[in-house]
């Protein structure tokens, strides 16, 4: 297997594990060191098809097909001129024609096939949809922020979540130094057996750590799924509306032949046919021909349309 | 198989009157088209009329028989039938005055070399041609040109159902349930005879090629004074069908006519009409030629364009625009 590596100073993965391999628009790849030699002045031309570059363009490539990353790179310039949706057509039809052009048009771009006429395209394109895109563009945004408030609000919950369960523990710890501090004093002050009271102690602490229990069990339950979906409402699991439709069902097959009925291939032997054929020799065996088969084709080939049609 | 083939629903017809019909609208089609361009000196009479067109055609259809009989190596019978068929069916629709029977002749046995699966290079096949080799260049030259008109002409249904493999089926059918029959094989030979010369004649386009096998069973059953009408009752389920026994017995009698009527055209009324053809062609078709029309030459536009050089274009390019 040829290892990735870089065309021009030949360095390989297997060489150099930490090479860095970077991809511009033409879709050649250079590594990292290479980059920085060649584009020194911030621009220049591309090794193998001498297409001027600019060094900001580099990418670092992600795929190991560097035609994949163009035409990545490619798909992303397309889909800001051509970002219409599917609320934007008549009809479902329509769309799939406007995905199928985007395609041909990223397509065409990435294997250079009739670039000029493509490229004139999509300017005309762009000229013609100008406020359509800006709009959509605009859409977009507000999608996003949306998207973005709602996250935005899960990490809040998070956060008074994790805090409120701070306080809790603390709370738990303040009582049991408290009842710990408690039996020393007892011990220190009391006149009952020290047995006795460390046996009082215990149930105590037992009874704490019951009630402990208690209140974890009461943290208020969640009342939304992590999907955002409102726990209660009950989403409606009956299965969606069974459209009625008749099962197949199976019909042997009924062809007319316009003949006398012709003899099962399986039958031929035992009705006598085959001892009047060329016996199949080892060699024909071995293709998988019998002599049941050409004898079966004449006799149909025979009788096929041998009444006349009516 | 023949029952739901091509053959069958395109090229099966009632009557002969249909196969007149069509070969006259051919004909007339031809001098409507030639009447049309208005050149000096043409004159109804000039044409080839049904009948003599009828008289080229046997001639030419003989010539290709004769052609596939000495070509080496030996052309199965099926492949014959078929070229034959192809002809038959190529002159329905076409006049002889608008494409020369010799190329097409010679196109139909090419083409069928092909489609039946006997393997002949093309090389090979012009070799068979008794002419020198610039003359065979040029015949190869004129079949690969009309080739893909032919197949057009066919209505791409290039599948013939022969009546060889349905006579094989007939006779191990009478060795297994007719041993009435002593001798099967004896049939063989003169019902081989019987459909080599019905490929001359147009039962391929009005009969099934089983019954068009049977009739050369039966028919050379009853020249050994042989009479095997109880193999149509008893083993072909037909003994309370009279009305579809006698209709077969009809077309049985039809073909045999067929096979009676025919005759080879005279010499002398051939070489009429070639000289007549000779005139047509040169006077309508010299100019008309096929060549570079069919794109066995200008294969060039497949090639690829070299690849446009990418130029820069970058997302400032673009967000320019």
């Amino acid at each position: 297997m040829d290892d990735q590596g870089c065309p021009r100073c030949k360095t390989t993965k297997y060489r150099n594990p930490s090479l860095k391999l970077m991809v511009n628009v033409c879709g050649h790849t250079l590594c990292e060191n290479c980059v920085e030699m060649l584009f020194v002045r911030g621009s220049g031309n591309c090794v193998q098809c001498d297409t001027p570059l600019r060094k900001s363009n580099f990418r670092l490539q992600l795929f190991e097909d560097p035609a994949v990353d163009k035409e990545v790179e490619i798909r992303k310039k397309v889909l800001k001129i051509y970002n219409k949706r599917d609320l934007d057509f008549p009809s479902l039809s329509e769309y799939n024609d406007y995905l199928e052009q985007v395609e041909e048009i990223v397509f065409n771009l990435t294997n250079n096939l009739d670039v000029e006429n493509t490229k004139q395209m999509m300017e005309q394109y762009q000229r013609d949809n100008r406020d359509i895109i800006q709009r959509n563009k605009a859409k977009l945004t507000r999608e996003q922020e949306e998207l973005e408030e709602i996250l935005l609000m899960e990490q809040q919950d998070l956060e008074m979540k994790r805090l409120e369960n701070l306080q809790e523990e603390q709370r738990h710890l303040h009582t049991k130094r408290k009842n710990k501090q408690a039996l020393l004093d007892e011990l220190e002050s009391s006149h009952l057996p020290a047995s006795l009271l460390l046996a009082q102690q215990k149930e105590r602490a037992a009874q704490l750590g019951s009630q402990i229990e208690k209140q974890k069990q009461n943290v208020k339950p969640a009342t939304i799924f992590s999907t955002g979906i409102l726990m209660g409402q009950t989403v409606s699991l009956a299965p969606v509306a069974r459209m009625e439709e008749a099962l197949y069902q199976y019909q042997p097959l009924q062809i007319e032949t316009y003949g006398p009925a012709v003899p099962e291939l399986e039958q031929l032997t035992r009705l006598g046919y085959l001892n009047h054929v060329r016996m199949a020799t080892q060699q024909d065996l071995a293709g998988g021909y019998t002599s049941g088969l050409a004898c079966h084709r004449a006799v149909q080939d025979a009788f096929s349309g041998l009444f006349p049609c009516t | 198989m023949y029952h739901n083939s091509s053959q069958k629903k395109y090229w099966t017809f009632n009557k002969e009157a249909n196969l007149e019909n069509l070969r006259l609208e051919a004909n007339q089609k031809f001098r409507a088209k030639a009447l049309s361009l208005r050149k000096p000196g043409i004159s109804e009479s000039m044409f080839l009329d049904p009948h003599e067109e009828k008289v080229l055609f046997r001639h030419y259809e003989k010539r290709l028989l004769d052609f596939c009989t000495v070509f080496k190596p030996a052309m199965p019978k099926s492949v014959v039938g078929t070229a034959c068929m192809y002809f038959r069916r190529f002159y329905l629709n076409n006049s002889l005055m608008e494409y020369h029977p010799r190329t097409i002749m010679l196109t139909c046995a090419y083409l069928s070399c092909k489609v039946d699966e006997f393997n002949v290079s093309s090389t090979q096949f012009v070799e068979n041609l008794q002419e020198n080799p610039a003359a065979q260049e040029r015949a190869l030259e004129q079949i690969l040109e009309y080739e893909l008109l032919l197949i057009q002409q066919l209505n791409f249904h290039l599948v013939i159902h022969n009546p060889y493999r349905p006579l094989e089926g007939f006779l191990i059918d009478l060795k297994t349930r007719y041993p009435l029959l002593e001798n099967p094989e004896m049939l063989r030979k003169s019902a081989e005879d019987f459909l080599n010369r019905a490929a001359m004649t147009d039962a391929g386009l009005l009969f099934s090629p089983s019954q068009i096998a049977l009739t050369a069973v039966l028919n050379s059953a009853a020249r050994a004074g042989l009479n095997m009408e109880t193999y149509l009752t008893e083993c072909m389920g037909l003994k309370d069908e009279k009305e579809t026994l006698s209709k077969m017995y009809d077309s049985m009698r039809r073909i045999t006519t067929l096979l009676k009527e025919y005759e080879l055209p005279k010499s002398n009324e051939v070489n009429i009409c070639k000289q007549k053809l000779e005139r047509i062609h040169t006077e309508f078709n010299s100019n008309t030629s096929l060549k570079r029309k069919h794109g066995y030459e200008d294969d060039d536009h497949v090639v690829k364009k070299p690849l446009v050089t990418e130029e820069e274009w970058t997302d400032e390019g673009l967000d320019l625009l």
